[in-house]
């Protein structure tokens, strides 16, 4: 959710802190900054939290308990007025599950005109395109509390008695629809459509897209505003079904009160009526079931500090409800906490402590080691799979992980994300072999000569009995102990140095031998070619030595390699013939 | 002589992983990489058709009609459940494992990677033992300079929840490390637990994360690649 710092501002008397400030403010007490500017804000709002914070003014509450500066005013807990009922326009709702409360606002005579500076700076700011005053207004009012809300042009909707009659109701099998961007839907059955239910015609999707039948123009005299709440699960269904995940699905799948619709009417209906003049005929309101008030949630002092661990005094507790302006009793050493309706996450002990503990700010809390427990801990069958690769290690194996994913198998996906290996090995055969047809080749990079790879993998396989651990070796390994616990096993320990990169490129082996003097020491032999050959070279082995009329043979095996490319064999010759006529140089005789 | 092979740098991380939190009382245990939908998720207070079940890009299996939905386990969580209805409260353990995500693979992202996850319950578990056991492993594991820094975060089946970030003092940096929290009340009586006798905290941190921080692997698709060049591209030492 992007906010705009001078959006934010508006919330707020004195002059907020830079960027810099406000984003370490939210990030220790509230949520992620996923991008910050000197005037916005990209804020990685928390799912529990995405009822109540994807708007500004969540973002300023939150703001204005971490700061501990009260909002100017808070447009939620404002009184939302009452309208007259307008005799034309009906509304029914098919499914009270699906949709729990359609507002439908009928307002005469606006002008549409493009949207004052203000208003297109500030939508800008956030990302969004100005369209024109009727459309800002409705997106201005859901940036700004979380309301999302939707203007149907009414001279596009049929009357009958002079009255225009909307119908929230599921789609019918194939049923197709238009939405604003001009995409045409077949709507899977039982996605939720507000139509109109004169001709039956779609004229949105409910809760994701308006549809093109009833656009808003330049030539729009007379609207209906929608501000309604339709179920998260159904909103959440349509959107996946239909691939179309819009601001408004956003904000319906994480449920907010029913109760927001009537404060983004009373904004939005204030809002247009200042940018488009117009005269308010009335508002309809299909509210079937009121949601139950907030049930108080209770914490005792001690239970807080139970969970959180620190001694919070009850004084530092009830100053975090305050900031967060909520409304709390103390009795005795108890706070109970009656959360206002936007705030849908609060229902349990937790919760409350959740948030005295993320605005007093996590680094208040001490941290300290559980105490030691007697006896030692079950790792018996960890050690025992352990003990084995131990034994592995020690006759020469290397430890391969491979993937689970294979060409076919018994269990098998229905999503998989490489379509050639849908299903789960069955075995650990076939990686085996692909890894062993590697190591064999890269065996001169990381084996001495002589020395050929045994490799093993230990990994779960899937078969029709179910999963089951499986040891694979890729030659016979004498003495393997069994799979079993093994409680008194303490498995090897290991320091690795820094990763040292390898090269995807191919790699060139030569061997070179020669005579030396008895007595010449290899390790400098070794050292002195390292350095004639240059950084190419990643690998150097001696094989052979053998002494024959005073003198001694050695032979040694060079690996060659780059980071950057394929080596060539005639750049390779070059470093040889380098290596060799040193080596003569030297005074040793190349065989 | 036979030349000796080498672990896997998974297996290396893991044992000392085991072996720090061996020593402050945690068993090791496994589960099952193929869970069911009841584990995997609704145990953990994910219900289906909820948005934050958008946090984890799911394998899901080809089942029958009528048959349990089953998915590849897309954490390591469900050992939670499992455990707890298995053996009750109090208890410590640590279980690493391989996890399961459908989502792009790219230098940080691979559809399959280990996690380990970690379960400390009892009368009088706290956010600050949570604190404290994090601190002290990322000392013994990074280093003596690591300090631990938690930031507010949401998973369903932790009440508070946190971010756990983890202090450089070499590259002077934080980086994030891990999730955790204290166990939900839900997920503990899901497991049948006792949730107002007991209270614990959870955590679950990557395994390839954490080797790549302390060994400067810059991609994670070269572990479970089954090139053995990767085994040899570290100096090591037994201690």
């Amino acid at each position: 959710m992007k906010v705009s710092l001078k959006w934010l501002q508006e919330y707020f008397d004195a002059p907020l802190p830079d960027a810099t400030t406000l984003s370490d403010a939210l990030t220790f007490h509230a949520f992620e900054i996923e991008e910050a500017t000197r005037t916005m804000l990209d804020v990685k709002v928390l799912p529990n939290r995405s009822a109540d914070c994807l708007c500004h003014r969540g973002i300023a509450s939150e703001l204005s308990a971490i700061l501990d500066r009260p909002l100017k005013s808070d447009p939620l807990r404002e009184d939302v007025g009452t309208y007259d009922v307008p005799t034309s326009l009906t509304v029914e709702i098919e499914d009270e599950k699906k949709c729990l409360r359609y507002m439908g606002a009928v307002i005469r005579d606006v002008k549409v005109r493009p949207s004052p500076p203000w208003l297109r700076e500030a939508l800008e700011a956030v990302g969004q395109r100005s369209i024109n005053n009727i459309v800002d207004a409705t997106n201005y009012v859901m940036l700004n509390i979380g309301q999302p809300l939707h203007a149907f042009d009414a001279g596009k909707l049929p009357q009958k008695d002079g009255a225009y009659a909307i119908m929230v109701r599921g789609a019918r099998e194939d049923e197709q629809m238009t939405t604003l961007s001009n995409e045409e839907f077949t709507m899977p059955e039982g996605v939720l459509l507000i139509t109109d239910a004169h001709t039956g015609a779609g004229i949105g999707i409910a809760g994701i897209k308006g549809g093109k039948a009833a656009e808003v123009t330049v030539a729009t005299t007379d609207l209906i505003i929608e501000s309604a709440n339709f179920d998260g699960t159904s909103v959440r269904r349509a959107t996946q079904a239909l691939k179309l995940f819009t601001d408004a699905s956003v904000r319906f799948q994480n449920r907010p009160s029913p109760e927001l619709c009537a404060y983004g009417m009373r904004d939005v209906i204030a809002l247009i009526k200042e940018l488009a003049g117009g005269e308010l005929v009335g508002v309809a309101d299909a509210y079937p079931t009121h949601p139950k008030e907030s049930a108080p949630v209770s914490a005792s002092l001690a239970k807080v500090n139970s969970v959180l661990g620190p001694s919070f005094s009850k004084e530092e507790v009830e100053d975090v409800l305050k900031r967060l302006s909520l409304s709390y009793m103390i009795v005795n050493d108890t706070f109970t906490v009656t959360p206002p309706f936007e705030r849908t996450d609060i229902s349990i002990p937790e919760d409350l402590i959740e948030e005295v503990g993320r605005i007093i700010g996590y680094d208040k809390i001490p941290a300290t080691e559980l105490p030691p427990l007697s006896g030692t801990p079950d790792q018996a069958r960890y050690r025992g799979i352990e003990k084995v690769k131990d034994h592995l290690v020690e006759q020469g194996f290397t430890e391969i992980s491979t993937q689970s994913f294979a060409k076919k198998g018994d269990v098998v996906l229905a999503n998989p994300l490489d379509k050639a290996k849908p299903a789960l090995r069955t075995n650990l055969d076939e990686n085996m072999k692909e890894a062993m047809v590697r190591a064999k080749y890269v065996a001169p990079v990381v084996l001495p000569p002589g020395v050929k790879p045994k490799l093993f993998e230990i990994g779960t396989v899937f078969t029709k009995d179910g999963e089951h651990m499986e040891i694979k070796t890729s030659e016979p390994a004498p003495d393997l102990p069994e799979l079993k616990d093994a409680p008194d096993y303490s498995p090897a320990q290991y320091e690795l140095g820094a990763y040292k990169p390898f090269s995807v490129y191919p790699f060139i082996v030569r061997d070179i031998a020669f005579w030396v003097p008895a007595g010449t020491d290899v390790g400098r032999t070794m050292s002195y070619i390292r350095e004639q050959a240059g950084e190419l070279l990643v690998r150097v082995d001696q094989f052979d030595r053998f002494e024959k009329g005073g003198k001694v043979s050695l032979a040694f095996r060079l690996v060659f390699e780059s980071m950057e490319r394929t080596l060539t064999d005639s750049e390779v010759n070059g470093i040889m013939e380098r290596v060799s006529e040193a080596l003569k140089k030297a005074g040793f005789e190349v065989r | 002589m036979t030349q000796e092979g080498r672990l896997h740098p998974i297996t290396i991380a893991i044992r000392e992983m085991a072996d720090i939190f061996g020593r402050m009382g945690f068993g090791v245990v496994q589960g099952p990489e193929q869970e069911t939908e009841h584990y995997n998720f609704d145990a953990l207070n994910i219900p289906a058709d909820h948005p934050s079940r958008d946090m984890w890009d799911t394998f899901w299996v080809k089942t029958k009609p009528g048959e349990e939905r089953k998915v590849l386990r897309t954490h390591t969580s469900p050992m939670q459940i499992r455990w707890l209805e298995a053996r009750g409260a109090p208890t410590r353990i640590i279980v690493p494992g391989k996890v399961f995500r459908n989502e792009a693979t790219d230098a940080t992202h691979e559809a399959q990677f280990y996690q380990l996850e970690g379960l400390a319950v009892d009368t009088n578990v706290t956010l600050a033992h949570l604190k404290g056991t994090l601190e002290r492993f990322c000392k013994e594991y990074f280093g003596s300079d690591a300090k631990v820094r938690l930031r507010p975060s949401y998973f369903p089946f932790t009440e508070p929840s946190v971010e756990v970030d983890v202090w450089f003092a070499a590259q002077g940096k934080w980086l994030e490390v891990m999730g955790a929290g204290m166990v939900h009340p839900k997920v503990l009586e899901n497991a049948g637990v006792d949730a107002k006798k007991y209270q614990g905290f959870a955590f679950g941190l990557g395994v390839e994360r954490f080797a790549m921080i302390k060994y400067g692997i810059p991609d994670v698709r070269l572990f479970h690649s089954g090139d053995i060049r990767f085994n040899y591209a570290f100096d090591k030492k037994k201690v």
